[in-house]
């Protein structure tokens, strides 16, 4: 028998080591790697590559649209207007003199990645996909304007809307084209339960390889685009660890991040490989108060809450600079926004006493007010896996105390936080939405009922504000259309439904390897066919 | 023996169908549901209704309840809300990480726990034997987080001996027969030895004081008066007997096993049943969540019965 020595186990140890590293051949691929292979690092798996059974996540969305093309490319230039449009599929489109019709041309080299071509038929079967109740479409609503989609001949396809507005080009826009020639044999009611992944035909700059689920999404250039790919493959690398992002971004494993969290920017940016772009989000930052609430019903309450929080400081602490405070329900990088708008300043003295004017008092001396002997107490809901709003909460916690309200964070998990909104069992929630360019304010502030959208679950009511959201329903242009949401704007913030806290900044980190990348706020792979990946 | 293993087919079954309606209870009834996804303002309560209609959730449970259980009773666990796939092929793809992962880190929290709590009965009261209880409390205490980066900084950013996470390489994933095989190998090196080296402390510690017990038993005393020698005593006699014990410990990780470890999945991306059930369970993907559960339970209930059939085959007292 071998005696069992220090030495003996030390040298054991050391082999074991020496042996397994060697299984690895280093830290990168176990083959050599690819030319310009760009390495992406996402936070969770695609869960289908079909936008019309997708719940709507973002970096699905995106990597879909590298997959599938749209009929046109926003573009990011939505600060002073609507965005402009480029030629994307289609090359060219025009409206019928009387707006009601809209043409479009489609370029007549797009060939699917099985060497069909792209043709009017594709773009009419799509939109009997989206208006589908039986695919389980997202888009039904927001397709609801245009009346039907014809085919004119193989390259041409004309929307008939029911009426005119300004948001005729973007609704005919929204959503990626799939082929007819695959996906019609597949019945729009087998779509919700389908996966669509094997065998998946696309038309986009880059084509599925491989879909290992929980690991890894290979795309490569599709040769037959007509705007081929410069990089010859793109890896969509799943890791849901953020610190495995940066310690793989800053050891050259990975090329890009898309959402780098505050906290870790800094670090970044003192990296020489690495450069860090901040973008604004279309992430619009709130507390909800439940203005069913018999507390919170009274609009000097809420202007008092809202008066009370350090937004500013709120924003410093949390977003470390990586935000800015929110002013009201437009975002300020968008073309709707009211930028006169009067902004709320933090006056916890003006708060207070707008409290005891609603009849909240200290009257016992205990540091909370009280209203018929009951104390002012609020619970404050966030999503149990946020820290960024679990540190928002406490902040908010701390404001609040000084002029008299307790508040209890309650961490809560996502599903069951979406559960209670929807229910309406709730005091406060911390809750964020990105916004569309198409400024749609009706889903988030209409009286709910009046609305086809789910925004407003604090249910806050104005009829004055239903009556102008309404008359920006039917407005036929976009002039129009500015002044009533500039109207709508004051309306809402006048009325204090919720305490707007802060615009999002998205913090994209880049291998300084990568060049000619774009990301902007129409997209983090904004222009991707054009990026480069350097040699070492 | 017979009667026997009938008796514990027929409990083990109860033991999964009641923990399979009391899952399936606890995950409808919880708030929230798989239409919870569609979080974007825009979307109206139409499309959340449309797709609870889609998923049969618009019907009540208890006919949900049966139509999932006729099915899984023939075998069909259902199509996975989540991925669209059935969640046979889900958890077949899941499962094999999985127990690689914990398969190997058992076997070396096993292999190490046990070695360790040998060599400190070998030299009881040494400083070795006070340095490896000092160790050994560390490793249980630091948490696998901890240890997880700690390693993945030495081994993978600094060194660059290992890959830091996944299961495989790009080119890996194209790779076939030995090249793919020895990728994953490489690229289960650090999660095993997260899962082995923060097991091994508790282990250690478990197994040295059944030794220190065993060693000062009768029989081994009557040995050493044979003649035999201390180490020979400690390895052949008080060893397995000392062992009777860690085969009821590992028969109940038999679950472990297979539900996986989560945080050492998430951190090295590893795409196991911990992160796959994880999400599951996140998105309210009732037909995901509950094929894990049914596997999860039958795999509680094959690991107690194989852990009695082990300790009735080694230890002839629970045989009579």
């Amino acid at each position: 028998m071998i005696p069992v020595t220090n030495k003996t186990l030390l040298t054991a140890l050391t082999a074991a080591c020496i042996v397994l590293a060697g299984c690895g051949g280093g830290g990168g691929p176990a083959a050599g790697p690819a030319v310009r292979e760009l390495v992406v690092a996402i936070p969770a798996d695609v869960e289908t590559f079909n936008d019309y059974q997708s719940a709507g996540e973002a970096m699905e969305n995106a990597i879909i649209d590298l997959l599938f093309p749209t009929l046109l490319e926003e573009q990011p230039d939505f600060a002073e207007h609507p965005p402009t449009f480029a030629p994307r599929l289609a090359e060219s489109w025009e409206f019928s003199p009387s707006h009601l019709a809209l043409t479009v041309k489609l370029r007549q080299d797009a060939v699917w990645s099985d060497g069909f071509r792209l043709t009017a038929d594709d773009v009419r079967f799509t939109y009997q996909a989206q208006v589908s109740e039986a695919a389980g479409s997202t888009y039904i609503e927001q397709k609801a304007a245009i009346y039907r989609v014809d085919v004119v001949d193989s390259f041409t396809v004309r929307f008939t809307f029911r009426r005119v507005y300004p948001y005729q080009l973007m609704d005919a826009n929204d959503g990626h084209i799939i082929p007819v020639h695959t996906w019609s044999a597949i019945p729009f009611e087998k779509w919700p339960t389908t996966d669509f992944t094997p065998g998946l035909v696309s038309c986009g700059p880059f084509r599925l390889v491989t879909h290992t689920p929980q690991q890894t999404i290979v795309l490569e250039r599709d040769p037959r685009h007509w705007s081929p790919a410069r990089l010859d493959r793109v890896v969509f690398r799943v890791l849901p660890d953020t610190a495995s992002q940066i310690g793989q971004l800053l050891a050259g494993q990975v090329h890009l991040i898309p959402m780098v969290p505050p906290r870790e920017v800094a670090r970044l940016q003192a990296s020489p490989d690495v450069r860090v772009v901040s973008l604004p989000s279309r992430l619009l930052g709130f507390l909800a108060w439940n203005n069913r609430r018999p507390a919170l019903a009274d609009r000097r309450v809420r202007e008092a809450l809202g008066l009370a929080i350090n937004r500013q400081a709120l924003v410093d602490t949390v977003y470390l600079g990586h935000a800015k405070v929110a002013n009201g329900p437009v975002l300020s990088s968008m073309w709707a926004c009211d930028r006169e708008l009067p902004v709320l300043p933090h006056d916890p003295a003006r708060a207070a006493s707008l409290l005891r004017e609603a009849g909240w008092a200290d009257a016992d001396g205990d540091g909370l007010v009280e209203q018929g002997g009951k104390p002012f107490e609020l619970e404050l809901l966030y999503p149990a896996t946020n820290t960024m709003r679990a540190q928002m909460a406490v902040l908010i916690q701390s404001d609040l105390a000084r002029v008299g309200v307790r508040v209890t964070p309650r961490p809560v998990e996502f599903a069951a936080l979406m559960a209670r909104q929807e229910a309406g069992e709730f005091d406060g929630v911390l809750a964020a939405w990105e916004e569309a360019t198409k400024v749609d304010l009706a889903s988030g502030w209409a009286t709910p009922g009046e609305s086809q959208g789910t925004g407003n679950f604090f249910g806050y009511s104005n009829p004055e504000l239903d009556a102008v959201l309404q008359q920006v329903a039917a407005a036929p242009d976009l002039e129009r259309t500015r002044v009533l949401l500039a109207r709508a704007q004051r309306l809402i913030v006048a009325d204090h439904p919720v305490a707007f806290l802060y615009e999002g900044r998205q913090a994209v980190a880049l291998s300084r390897r990568l060049e000619n990348a774009t990301p902007n706020a129409a997209g983090v792979f904004f222009g991707m066919q054009g990026w480069e990946l350097k040699a070492r | 023996m017979t009667r026997w293993i009938a008796r514990r087919l027929g409990a083990g079954l109860v033991v999964i169908w009641v923990v399979a309606t009391g899952t399936f209870a606890l995950v409808s009834l919880a708030p929230g549901d798989f239409a919870s996804r569609l979080a974007d303002p825009r979307l109206p309560a139409a499309a959340r209704e449309r797709w609870r209609r889609d998923f049969g959730l618009d019907r009540p449970l208890p006919a949900r309840y049966l139509s999932w259980l006729g099915s899984a009773v023939r075998g069909d666990l259902g199509i996975s809300w989540q991925y669209r796939r059935p969640v046979t092929a889900l958890l077949a793809d899941a499962l094999p990480p999985t127990l690689l992962l914990a398969g190997l880190g058992l076997l070396l929290e096993t292999a190490g726990g046990l070695g360790i709590a040998t060599l400190q009965v070998l030299r009881a009261r040494s400083c070795l034997d006070r340095g490896l209880t000092l160790a050994s409390l560390l490793a249980y205490a630091l948490p696998a987080f901890t240890v997880a980066l700690g390693l993945v900084w030495l081994f993978s950013y600094t060194l660059g001996w290992l890959p830091p996470s996944h299961l495989l390489s790009p080119a890996g994933e194209l790779a076939t027969g030995w090249a793919r095989h020895r990728d994953v190998l490489a690229h289960a090196v650090l999660p095993v030895l997260t899962i082995g080296l923060t097991g091994m402390g508790a282990l250690a510690r478990y197994m040295r004081g059944s030794l220190v017990d065993e060693h000062t038993q009768g029989y081994v005393l009557a040995a050493r008066a044979r003649g035999c020698s201390r180490r020979r005593a400690l390895l052949t006699h008080a060893l397995p007997n000392a062992l009777l014990p860690l085969i009821t410990v590992l028969g109940l990780s038999l679950p472990f096993l297979v539900s996986g470890s989560l945080l050492v999945e998430v951190v090295f991306a590893w795409p196991g049943m911990g992160q796959l059930l994880y999400q599951a369970a996140q998105a309210r993907d009732i037909p995901l969540l509950m094929g894990g559960t049914l596997l999860g339970a039958a795999a509680v209930v094959a690991g107690s019965a194989l852990a009695d059939l082990g300790v009735a085959w080694l230890d002839p007292r629970v045989r009579a």
